[in-house]
């Protein structure tokens, strides 16, 4: 095994590489094994699921869950729609939040403080949902895409986490350097710090893809037409269906015993259905993560 | 520390090798202008969608009057905020809240911290990969899945959780019915979720220290407990401080969805939050003024404990949100 | 290059905000009918409304084309947004989708109905005609209409149904309960003899009940059991309210809502309670019920109707429990759950806006849905592939796939239950498979049902217009109270301690409002009963 490679390790060495992996194949075990758990829920009998008889193979397989979640024709608009917002609100989000994390994090400029007080002030005090509602429709962004991509392109907490990282991985010197020999803090940002910064870059951008993947929030509250909702409010529809239909009967009606059996299978496929796509980004981004990708070379 | 020290005379240095002049805006400015362009779309944004629907936080102080608009309700001033002090349930919320919030900082905030240190230990790059990819999926499963799933793994007749329970002799412990247990099942579940997901920013703040401090420390005969404490940790201090400042700016909050659904009547004299009583009062009930006052009162308190704990980071570490 | 992209994004929104203003005509379609625009809160299950035709036909008929915004779920959050920010559709469809409490918040926001019914809606003059209360169910104090209601007829008196596993008492030798002690001894028998006979003598659940939230009680719960000791729960009492003799009264206060919970505690404490009862969710609960196989779990329970709780091939093992005594000799009448009112009537099922360019079409389209023969395809389906008609007698058919079941069946092809409807009592109708057994399970509870009298007994919650001031000091204490009695409710079972600790409890809530809003009720009440003289 590679862990081994090195020769002539100490004898405190080899322990310490023996208490990494314990720990860490803990740690796997204990995270790997719900989720195994969703992905054979989600082929199982839901009467067999929730009382406890599915343990560690499918029982009752049945794709009955994902035949569900796949006739439903939203689900396709949905990927579509999510897409393009998530693609369109990233790269909107990377352009407005590097530069001004770039800005705020050089000490010379005098606003800084300011500047930063006025953002994180955001964090806290917010005129809450029914003046920005009132906002978005004075803007005519309701039932527009435009609502998912520029509101709130500004994620302050990304804001800090990239300011903190350009503060302390960019030498302070390099600029004053890159000035000498004609270059404006454009050309510095763009030439030097954004190749140097793929690290904090993918970790943001990763971010703000996510939270654009996973937000119901405002497709809830903004969007009317069915051919502009994201996936994860078609998938809340279905997930939160499913248990306000378990609770139908007391609304005076039989309502579900036929589909009841199948709740459990729609609530764990719609898992695995939405985050398929996410699950095969990150390999991409994780790279990224790896030792020594950056700074090294340029420091010395 | 000794890391951060030298940044901060690096700093200094800039700092006095590009003012040579006395400081007036207006040179500042001059001098700043790209800085500026480049700032400014943030700043516009910011303004617009977070600054402008801010002459809301009035109706916590008004009646509010549909026909009149937002603005025009009568005039109460403290009458929701005092409401909400005097209101029976006023100290169990408060208690409960905190309570919850800080075992969440204290449990879970070092936890990614620690996990992303192990993954870094970690030489064999199959591995490494896989448990990353791994640990980071929970972040993924929606509020209702990870409470239904809590309560299929955890059930004291039917789930393996509740088995392992039974096996160590526990037999008669509902996980998910007693005061006791609630928020160890809250905060560690809470863990489960999203520590690998929290792991990434200390990882990639990991993948940026320079390989030549790896080199040094080991021609100084430093063992790899050593390195994690004098190289690795003193590279991800900064990003630390900053995220446990703003966590302590959220300690009156606690999340609205999970609790809600976690909320059954056994565990309710814990689980009943500001949140989820906002919930039930504001949305349910749509005293949309009383919510609001509430809202405000949990803000006030959180921006009063940032300030603090800003405050303290930059005396002690020279680190600061401003 | 990034920047610029922004500025074009930015202008975008600049010139959406400038070509936005509206014509006042209201649109047409090529035909000439009015378009509209309608939002309904459907069941979830409900199939697109696009593919209705009684929906597609009635629509034609008011010369009107309505495009569907349909909501399955999280409407609270959508409607305050929606509502504040004075933005809605013309017409809103859906149960008490806008509440009294709604128009009286957001005044000038709905149309005033009254005018118009008289110039262009025959079909709801005729329904308030015919039915006086529906028109009091709608009416504001002031007069206005806002929202007009459903009556779906066919409804049972009660929605809770008390079973007991048949097969298990015969192999046991045991009769069926008539007394809490009996009930005590049967479940005991349940719990400790293998009374399924599969060999395991521990997987019994002797008595297991709906899981109870904690804003309060609802269907298919204990305190069903308040029954009998002559409490006559109305709706559900979710809250508490029942009426007895004529006065207003709340039974987390009362010293019967005490015993009962000793009586639980009892069996708590004699493990023939399912542990999971207080945690498990709506969907466990119902699939523990339907067993495994042919091996049923459960003994005593509460539901709907028999197959509905116990799946098709467990059904047969159940049977329905008359209501009990609380002991043989006990001078309490005994009751039961009275619900008619909530599970026939309903307010507020379709709201016009005050912004509706063209009113009369709307109303025109209101109009239609309160036909006789419309009506009962909005809660059955379409003729033809839902309902038979043949001469003036309709027919409600059974399920197009044999093994669907003929509540999903009808929750799939309609507006069911959340439509507005009036189900006139002179249609000659026969009902589906389902509604005639829950009638014939229902045949225990006839007696104690009987019993009560509308007159005295029964809480008309449905029928009763609180104003705003009212209606929110009443949420407000509602919060508190409950909060503090469904703790006390599970924990004084799970655990007991209810002698110690019932003086300070009713104190508690006392000083928390119940008997402010118990006080507030009765004015209401008064004021109605005496209307109806």
């Amino acid at each position: 095994m590679r862990v081994l490679s090195r020769k002539g390790k100490s004898a405190s060495e080899m322990l310490f590489d023996a208490f990494i992996i314990i720990i860490a194949l803990l740690v796997f075990l204990v995270v790997a094994y719900p989720l195994y758990f969703i992905v054979i829920a989600s082929v199982s009998d839901s009467t067999l699921v929730s009382t406890g008889q599915v343990l560690f193979f499918p029982k009752g397989f049945s794709l009955f869950g994902y035949q569900e979640i796949f006739q439903d024709s939203r689900i396709w608009t949905g990927y579509k729609n999510t897409i393009i917002y998530s693609v369109l609100g990233t790269a909107l989000n990377l352009a407005l939040t590097l530069p001004a994390a770039y800005v705020l994090s050089r000490t010379e400029f005098r606003a800084r403080r300011f500047l930063m007080f006025f953002f994180v002030f955001t964090m806290f005090f917010n005129g809450g949902l029914i003046p920005t509602y009132l906002l978005i429709k004075d803007l005519n962004m309701i039932d527009t895409m435009w609502v998912f991509i520029i509101p709130f392109s500004v994620n302050v907490f990304n804001l800090i986490i990239t300011r903190t990282f350009f503060e302390t991985s960019i030498p302070k010197e390099m600029y004053e350097a890159a000035a000498i020999d004609g270059c404006s803090h454009f050309g510095f940002f763009m030439k030097v710090v954004l190749p140097l910064s793929k690290a904090v870059i993918s970790v943001i951008g990763l971010y703000y893809l996510v939270w654009h993947w996973n937000d119901f929030f405002t497709g809830l509250i903004y969007i009317r037409d069915n051919n502009l909702q994201p996936l994860q409010l078609v998938l809340r529809d279905i997930l939160i269906s499913n248990q306000v239909f378990s609770e139908g009967a007391g609304s005076g009606g039989a309502a579900g015993g036929y589909a009841q059996r199948y709740a459990d299978q729609i609530k764990y496929g719609v898992i695995i259905v939405s985050t398929l796509p996410i699950l095969i980004i990150y390999p991409f981004i994780q790279k990224y993560f790896e030792k020594g990708v950056m700074i090294g070379s340029v420091k010395g | 520390m000794a890391f951060l020290n030298s940044e901060t005379k690096t700093l200094d240095r800039a700092a006095a090798i590009s003012t040579p002049k006395k400081q007036t805006i207006l040179n500042t400015f001059k001098r700043d202008y790209q800085l500026w362009i480049m700032i400014l779309p943030a700043i516009a944004v910011v303004f617009v969608f977070n600054y402008i629907p801010m002459y809301g936080i009035q109706l916590a102080f008004r009646e509010y009057d549909f026909s009149a608009g937002l603005t025009g309700g009568e005039w109460v001033g403290l009458k929701y905020f005092e409401q909400f002090v005097q209101s029976h349930m006023f100290v169990e919320l408060m208690r409960n809240t905190i309570l919850i919030s800080l075992a969440t900082i204290l449990i879970g905030f070092p936890a990614p911290i620690i996990l992303a240190l192990l993954i870094n230990q970690i030489k064999w790059k199959r591995a490494k990969k896989t448990l990353q990819t791994t640990v980071y999926l929970p972040h993924f499963i929606s509020m209702v899945v990870m409470v239904g799933l809590l309560n299929v793994l955890l059930s004291p007749n039917t789930g393996i959780v509740g088995h392992l329970m039974g096996a160590l002799g526990f037999s008669d412990v509902n996980l998910l019915a007693s005061t006791k247990t609630f928020i160890p099942v809250y905060v560690l579940s809470d863990i489960w979720q999203h520590v690998g997901w929290n792991s990434i920013i200390y990882l990639a703040a990991l993948s940026s220290v320079d390989p030549q401090l790896y080199d040094s420390a080991k021609m100084d005969g430093a063992n790899r407990w050593q390195i994690i404490r004098n190289v690795e940790l003193p590279a991800i201090i900064p990003t630390i401080i900053i995220l446990l400042i703003l966590n302590m700016g959220s300690i009156i909050s606690t999340g609205f969805e999970k609790i809600f659904l976690m909320q059954n009547t056994l565990n309710l004299p814990i689980s009943e939050v500001i949140e989820t009583y906002v919930y039930k009062i504001g949305i349910i009930s749509n005293q949309f003024s009383y919510a609001a006052a509430i809202g405000l009162f949990n803000t006030l308190i959180n921006f009063t404990l940032l300030l603090l704990m800003n405050y303290i980071a930059k005396r002690v570490s020279n680190i600061s949100l401003w | 290059m990034k920047r610029r992209s922004l500025l074009v994004l930015m202008s975008g929104v600049l010139v959406m905000s400038g070509c936005s203003e509206q014509s006042s005509e209201p649109e047409t379609t090529e035909d000439g009918r009015v378009v509209l625009k309608g939002l309904m809160t459907k069941h979830p299950l409900t199939k697109d409304l696009s593919e209705m035709e009684w929906l597609q036909e009635a629509e034609e008929r008011a010369g009107v084309e309505i495009e569907w915004e349909e909501v399955t779920a999280d409407w609270d959050q959508k409607k305050g947004a929606m509502l504040a920010g004075g933005d809605i559709p013309d017409l809103i469809v859906g149960p008490n989708a806008i509440t009294d409490a709604d128009f009286a918040k957001f005044k000038g926001l709905f149309e005033d109905l009254s005018g118009h019914i008289d110039e262009n809606a025959p079909n709801v003059q005729r329904m308030f005609e015919e039915k006086q209360e529906l028109k009091e169910l709608s009416t504001q104090a002031g007069g206005e209409i806002y929202g007009l209601p459903k009556y779906q007829r066919f409804w049972p008196e009660t929605a809770t149904r008390q079973f007991i596993n048949q097969q298990w008492l015969d192999h046991l030798g045991l009769e069926q309960p008539t007394t809490w002690d009996e009930l005590f001894t049967v479940l005991q028998a349940f719990k400790e003899q293998d009374a399924n006979g599969n060999g395991d003598p521990n997987d019994e659940i002797a008595m297991d009940f709906s899981p109870v939230g904690t804003g309060g009680f609802g269907f298919f719960q204990p305190n069903v059991l308040l029954g009998s000791t002559g409490i006559t729960l109305t709706d559900g009492s979710g809250q508490g309210t029942f009426v007895e003799e004529g006065e207003v009264k709340n039974f987390l206060v009362d010293d019967r809502y005490k015993q009962m919970i000793e009586f639980l505690h009892k069996c708590w404490k004699a493990g023939l309670i399912n542990k999971e009862a207080f945690t498990q969710d709506y969907t466990k609960y119902q699939s523990v019920g339907r067993g495994q196989g042919e091996t049923a779990k459960v003994g005593f329970t509460w539901g709907w109707e028999l197959t509905d709780r116990f799946g098709n091939e467990l059904a047969p093992q159940y049977t329905s429990v008359a209501p009990l005594k609380v002991t043989a000799g006990s001078s309490d009448e005994v009751s039961w759950s009275y619900d008619y009112n909530t599970l026939n009537y309903g307010t507020n099922f379709i709201q016009m806006s005050s912004a509706t360019k063209d009113k009369e079409a709307a109303m025109k389209f209101i109009n239609e849905l309160y036909d006789p023969e419309v009506s009962l395809q909005v809660l059955f389906g379409s003729i033809g592939p839902n309902i038979a008609k043949e001469g003036e007698a309709y027919t409600i058919l059974p399920p197009e796939e044999a093994e669907m079941d003929p509540g999903t069946w009808k929750w799939t092809s309609t507006w069911a239950d959340h439509g507005p409807m009036y189900i006139s009592d002179a249609l000659d109708v026969t009902l589906g498979s389902d509604m005639q057994s829950v009638g014939s399970q229902t045949e225990a509870f006839q007696p104690a049902l009987d019993a009560v009298d509308p007159e005295k007994d029964v809480f008309p919650g449905v029928f009763l217009k609180y104003s705003e001031e009212d209606n929110n000091t009443m949420s407000l204490n509602n919060t508190a109270i409950m909060n503090l009695a469904m703790a006390n409710f599970s924990k004084w079972i799970t655990k007991g301690g209810i002698d110690a600790e019932w003086e300070s409890y009713v104190k508690e809530l006392e000083s928390m409002g119940l008997n402010q809003n118990t006080d507030i009720m009765q004015t209401y009440y008064d004021e109605f009963m005496s209307k109806q003289q």
